[in-house]
């Protein structure tokens, strides 16, 4: 054993410079260390010794991609270089040597062979409207393309490009995407692989149409954003005899045993006797298919090998198909996968979330977690519950068929049946009444919470079983490391001891009959017209700093009784914004804690030119409120004091006043808005102006 | 009949002050009627006062001084009276969520997002009339999280103010000083002082005088930290230190930000770093610590005079922390003490009369508290807690100081005590879990002759790291278990280490 490992290292050395060994990442990252029987298992499935050999995986079913498209695709040339030799054109690559003991004229009548499958009249193209490889730049790092490609260096997540060091397995490897590819046929197939390998070892990130130009565009390094003169592949049209020969060799080669080939027969089965004299043999005989297996993959399959027929558990199933089609690049479950520390910035989302508003949740007891519809749902791609998360959970066909069962079989557990529910005391919990406010955080169907997003629970019932719904309510963190969720049933026992006398069961089954049966929404959420939050000034003028659209983030807010009303720049003391009508809706400033920039809730605005970024010689001091409540603003002009008030005049217009010491200034530069008549009063005098603001 | 009545009352009467056997008792003066009264459907403008608590301080004529979030300075009088007999009038309004408030002189300064503001009312009616500018010279770029609080005052009169940074859309902490402190400085400028802060919620000066501030959980911080604020450190986050830069700032980072080591590492890899005098471990001392003030009751709070008592938000409690200088800088151990507060703790202040005041809002994050806001009041009954009251770090261990006697038989067992210790990953995450984690060997617990203090004998102290000690087998002289074993001791510096 020990010399045979040597043996087998001496010969991944050689042969490391020329062609790396197939990659299948969930091998490499959870059996490569220590190879064993199961890590074999995965790869006589996704070498696709199975489809030669036959035999149970248990593992969705691992085909070569649907070659009767292939040459409207691939550039000729490109695909005669690749199947002449594999591994050496494409790094990686698990598709294994099956021509090596042809010479090129072989290799030519293959290619021809592949052009006769195509349609013969494929309709024309679409033209190509328009390209953005920045875009495409960031989809391509932030949507979830990275969680299974290299990111490039051209891209930095917000928090930092990882070092090379931090890369703890290895990536998908591309072709040779400019050789391979031009921009329409690489964005077909980054906008639905499965059209083109259905067997989901790529799966579809749902996308439009020129998000997945964009990418393209990004990969093949195309800067212009005219995709018309992007290059295109050149057409081959197949020689019939040629053509003839391919489709010999083809067969006789067993193409079929992995690809659909509608013009060949069916292959046959080929009995497994014996494990050496075979392709696992470091040097295949002639005309066996080449992989360049290393030594940790040899070993495996060995094993395997050695006891196909030993019983495997659905665990072990669960985790071979998780590895098989990389779920676990983006989930983890029971402490293996998830992303490494190097792909983790990649992940991107809403920071008010912590991680969880990050990275894709845990797979941990799924099977138990999710209702087995919306489980099935969930990963036929029906289903996105966090529209928060950039990267998108994708579809990956038929290869999920058998996922689902599975998983429920596995995570299966004893439940106690939580006692009856209670609607009203459900919606009650839910809301924020006298419950325990669920509502503050979660989105409830169309109405958003009232703080942080988190994500729509009014569908708890549908989506959620209630054995682990209790489990995580008590204890959200244990089943979601770094959620920001708070136990309100600690240790079992009810935070809120007024709703059904503080019974943790029964209040948690009421949550979830309300979510099923309940009618209406829980208590709490504000009225939808924002009216209510409408200040209108009574007796007094009204004084409210906000952040204002127009004005800044130092706006002060001047409403009065006569209905004509200011905003005041407090940052570059100036008036900015006067309008008429109604004042101001204080909903976004006083409820929201997203203090979004808020407008007049009036009409006829009429705004000051907004200053320069420097500011103006002016600068705000503060301000006085007189007897009545009205404010005199209080700035200062190159050292100057001067006081500013505004107050209504006659008929919804606007008087505006300067005062200042006459003997520190003779004039005051002053601008006024456009779109209103401005009056000089008449008892104007030096060190006191006094201007009529009138506008319609 | 008759006699089981009082009787049954008088269980319930213990039921309730079970909180009241470790010695203090939480006295509602006003909360919000559910968890968010201040902002539900059918609250409108105008319709009561909604005390989101966001700022205290008390003036010479007794009157509580009581920032709200929306915007407004109330005056309540008699808040150390009747609950139902306190008075309420408007001082301020209009101002853009001001979280702080400190009495000076004749007037209030208030932290706005924008600006510190002089508050005064110079006609006597009760009502501010002057609002001007105290300081500013922060950028405020309009993002949500953009916050201001201060000023609170140190030993030398200097009023400091700290920056949140800025989070979510709009954010821009590249521009001025947004994750620093600062002083008031002349000619309502700012000074930046300290750098490296992310959410410093709370300041508060200790009975020495020095400024202290805490933190909150978050990127770069693995959990609540309680710094010395000092001019020229930097603490822990990085994102807003591009201010490092402008022409006023009293520091320049000497090395790159190391990212992703664990934090004693990090420390040495970067000078100006310093350590926080405490850290409050996550979800044992609470997750986000929002307030400190020290205890100066003259023992009408108990025996925790010159102590830290730490609001907490997502809990709804009060912790205390007991602080002692080593190398002449200052470290200590955090302990629990209080919680089932009705809303997020955002504001403690010790009252003239020795209670504590709780200012609370849960607005905008989740916490155990059933109320949306409120302000409460802890009081002391007279009897002493069986507590931890001080741990203080010995070359070779702790000495313990309890509250009351020992037990000695209990107190001497070296079984009595459980010890490990623990730091976390300084990265760019949220958070850290805590790492390296060892048990420490109590070799000897030695009592001390009045039965007050206990000198723990420990294997494999660890400079920098948070030593965590359980002392579940400590009885007191009466045979009582402590309220709280448990203690949170960031062992910076080992007595006569390096």
């Amino acid at each position: 054993m020990r010399r045979g490992l040597r043996h087998g290292f001496a010969v991944l050395l050689t042969v490391v410079s020329t062609r790396a060994e197939p990659r299948v990442v969930g091998f490499e990252r959870f059996h490569a260390a220590a190879p064993d029987a199961a890590g074999g298992r995965l790869l006589y499935n996704e070498l696709g010794c199975v489809n030669c050999h036959g035999g149970d995986t248990g593992l969705p079913s691992r085909r070569g991609p649907d070659l009767t498209t292939v040459t409207t695709r691939a550039n000729a040339d490109w695909l005669r270089a690749f199947i002449a030799d594999p591994a050496g054109h494409r790094s990686g690559t698990t598709m294994p040597h099956l021509l090596a003991n042809r010479d090129a004229a072989d290799i030519e009548a293959v290619v021809h062979y592949l052009g006769t499958l195509t349609r013969r009249n494929p309709a024309p193209p679409k033209k190509i409207a328009h390209l953005n490889a920045e875009i495409g730049k960031a989809l391509y790092h932030t949507k979830g393309c990275v969680a299974c490609h290299a990111p490039r260096a051209d891209y930095a997540p917000p928090d930092g490009r990882p070092g090379a060091g931090e890369f703890s397995y290895g990536a998908a490897a591309f072709p040779a995407l400019a050789e391979k590819y031009d921009v329409a046929s690489l964005a077909a197939v980054v906008r639905d692989p499965l059209a083109s390998r259905p067997d989901g070892r790529m799966p579809r990130i749902e996308m439009e149409g020129q998000d997945a130009l964009d990418i393209a565009a990004y990969l093949l390094g195309i800067t212009s954003s005219d995709g018309e003169i992007a290059p295109k592949l050149p057409h081959l049209t197949p020689d019939s005899a040629l053509a003839t020969r391919g489709r010999e060799i083809v067969t006789t080669a067993r193409c079929a045993a992995c690809h659909t080939l509608p013009t060949v027969p069916k292959v046959q089965l080929i009995a497994l006797e014996r494990t050496t004299g075979g392709c696992v043999d470091e040097n295949p005989a002639p005309g066996l298919p080449r992989y360049a297996l290393n030594p940790a993959q040899r070993t495996a399959l060995l094993a395997y090998l050695a006891d196909r027929a030993a019983p495997v558990t659905p665990a072990q199933t669960v985790h071979g198909t998780l590895a098989a089609l990389n779920c676990v690049a983006c989930h983890e479950r029971a402490g293996q996968g998830g992303p490494d520390a190097a792909r983790r910035p990649y992940f991107l989302g809403d920071h008010n979330l912590g991680d969880t508003g990050r990275f894709p949740p845990p797979l941990t007891g799924i099977g138990r977690k999710l209702q087995p519809e919306w489980l099935a749902e969930a990963m036929a791609g029906k289903r996105r519950e966090r529209p928060y998360l950039a990267t998108q959970m994708p579809v990956y066909g038929a290869a999920v068929a058998n996922l689902p069962r599975l998983l429920a079989t596995c995570d299966a557990r004893q439940e106690t049946a939580l006692p009856a529910g209670d609607v009203a005391a459900g919606r009650k919990l839910l809301g924020t009444h006298g419950g325990v406010s669920c509502i503050t955080c979660h989105r409830w169907g169309e109405r958003a919470s009232l703080g942080i997003h988190a994500l729509d629970i009014s569908n708890l019932a549908l989506r959620l079983q209630p054995g682990w719904l209790r489990d995580y309510l008590i204890n959200p963190g244990a089943h979601r490391p770094g959620t920001l969720m708070p136990s309100f049933w600690p240790e079992g026992k009810a935070a809120n001891r007024e709703v059904l006398d503080g019974d943790t069961d029964r209040q948690i089954a009421s949550i979830i009959a309300f979510a099923r049966d309940g009618k209406g929404l829980p208590e709490g959420f504000p009225a939808t017209s924002t009216r209510e939050f409408e200040l209108v000034p009574g007796a007094r003028p009204i004084v409210l700093r906000t952040f204002m659209a127009e004005v800044g983030t130092h706006a002060i807010l001047v409403g009065f009784p006569a209905g004509v009303h200011l905003a005041y720049d407090g940052r570059n003391g100036r008036p900015a914004l006067i309008w008429k009508g109604r004042f101001f809706d204080a909903y976004g400033t006083w409820f929201s804690r997203f203090a979004p920039f808020e407008k007049p809730l009036g009409e006829s605005v009429v705004a000051w030119p907004a200053p320069s970024e420097a500011g103006g010689a002016q600068k705000f001091e503060g301000y006085r409120l007189d007897a009545a409540g009205v404010p005199t603003f209080l700035i200062s002009v190159g050292g100057v004091p001067v006081a500013e008030r505004f107050e209504p005049g006659e008929t919804g217009t606007l008087r505006r006043t300067l005062t200042w010491k006459l003997e520190a200034m003779r004039s005051l530069a002053l601008t006024h808005p456009p779109g209103l008549t401005v009056r000089e009063s008449p008892s104007s005098i030096p060190g006191q102006l006094e201007f009529i603001y009138t506008w319609p | 009949m008759k006699r089981i009545l009082p009787l049954a009352a008088a269980l319930i009467a213990t039921g309730i002050s079970l909180v009241a056997t470790e010695g203090y008792e939480i006295q509602t003066i006003l909360t919000g009627s559910s968890p968010t009264s201040s902002r539900n459907a059918n609250w409108k403008p105008g319709d009561g006062l909604t005390l989101e608590v966001s700022g205290m301080d008390f003036l010479p004529d007794g009157k509580l001084a009581v920032a709200i979030r929306k915007g407004e300075v109330w005056l309540l009088d008699g808040v150390l009276g009747a609950p139902d007999k306190v008075r309420y009038s408007l001082y301020a309004s209009g101002l853009h969520e001001p979280l702080g408030v400190l009495r000076d002189g004749d007037s209030l300064l208030v932290t706005q997002r924008t600006e510190v503001t002089r508050l005064r009312d110079t006609n006597g009616d009760g009502v501010a009339d002057e609002y001007l500018t105290a300081a500013r010279g922060w950028n405020v770029s309009g993002s949500y999280h953009g916050y201001a609080y201060g000023p609170k005052r140190d030993g030398r009169g200097n009023f400091w103010v700290a920056l949140n940074l800025d989070m979510g859309d709009r954010s821009d902490n590249k521009a001025a000083w947004r994750g620093w402190s600062g002083l008031m400085g002349p000619d309502t400028t700012f000074l930046p002082m300290a750098a490296g802060l992310r959410s410093p919620c709370g300041l508060g000066a200790n009975a020495a005088g020095d400024m202290f501030c805490v933190d909150q959980q978050g990127t770069w911080i693995p959990s609540t930290p309680i710094y010395h604020l000092r001019r020229g450190v930097f603490f822990m986050n990085p994102e807003g230190i591009a201010s490092q830069d402008r022409p006023d700032a009293p520091l320049k980072l000497s090395a790159p930000v190391p990212n992703k080591v664990p934090y004693p590492e990090a420390l040495r890899a970067l000078p100006e770093m310093v350590p926080p005098a405490v850290w409050l471990p996550y979800n044992k001392m609470g997750r986000s610590g929002t307030d400190l003030a020290v205890c100066a009751a003259g023992g009408k709070f108990g025996p925790f005079d010159g102590q830290f008592f730490v609001g907490e938000f997502t809990d709804a409690k009060v912790g205390r922390v007991f602080l002692e200088k080593v190398g002449g800088e200052y470290q200590g151990a955090a302990f629990p003490f209080l919680s089932g507060f009705a809303s997020g703790v955002v504001r403690v202040l010790f009252a003239p009369d020795g209670s504590l005041l709780v200012g609370m809002s849960s607005r905008g994050w989740s916490s155990l508290g059933t109320r949306a806001y409120g302000l409460q009041r802890v009081r002391w009954s007279g009897v002493t807690p069986f507590a931890i009251q001080e741990m203080r770090a010995q070359p070779d261990g702790f000495e313990l100081v309890f509250t009351a006697e020992v037990d000695p038989a209990s107190a001497a067992l070296a079984a009595s005590y459980n010890l490990k210790s623990y730091t976390y990953l300084y990265s760019n995450a949220y958070g850290s879990a805590e790492i390296d984690t060892q048990s420490l060997t109590v070799t000897s617990a030695a009592v001390s002759e009045d039965g007050r203090r206990v000198r723990l004998k420990v294997d494999g102290l660890r400079a920098l790291y948070v030593h965590e000690l359980r002392a579940a087998g400590v009885r007191s002289a009466k045979g009582a278990p402590l309220a709280h074993p448990d203690a949170y001791y960031t062992l910076n510096r080992i007595p006569g280490g390096p």
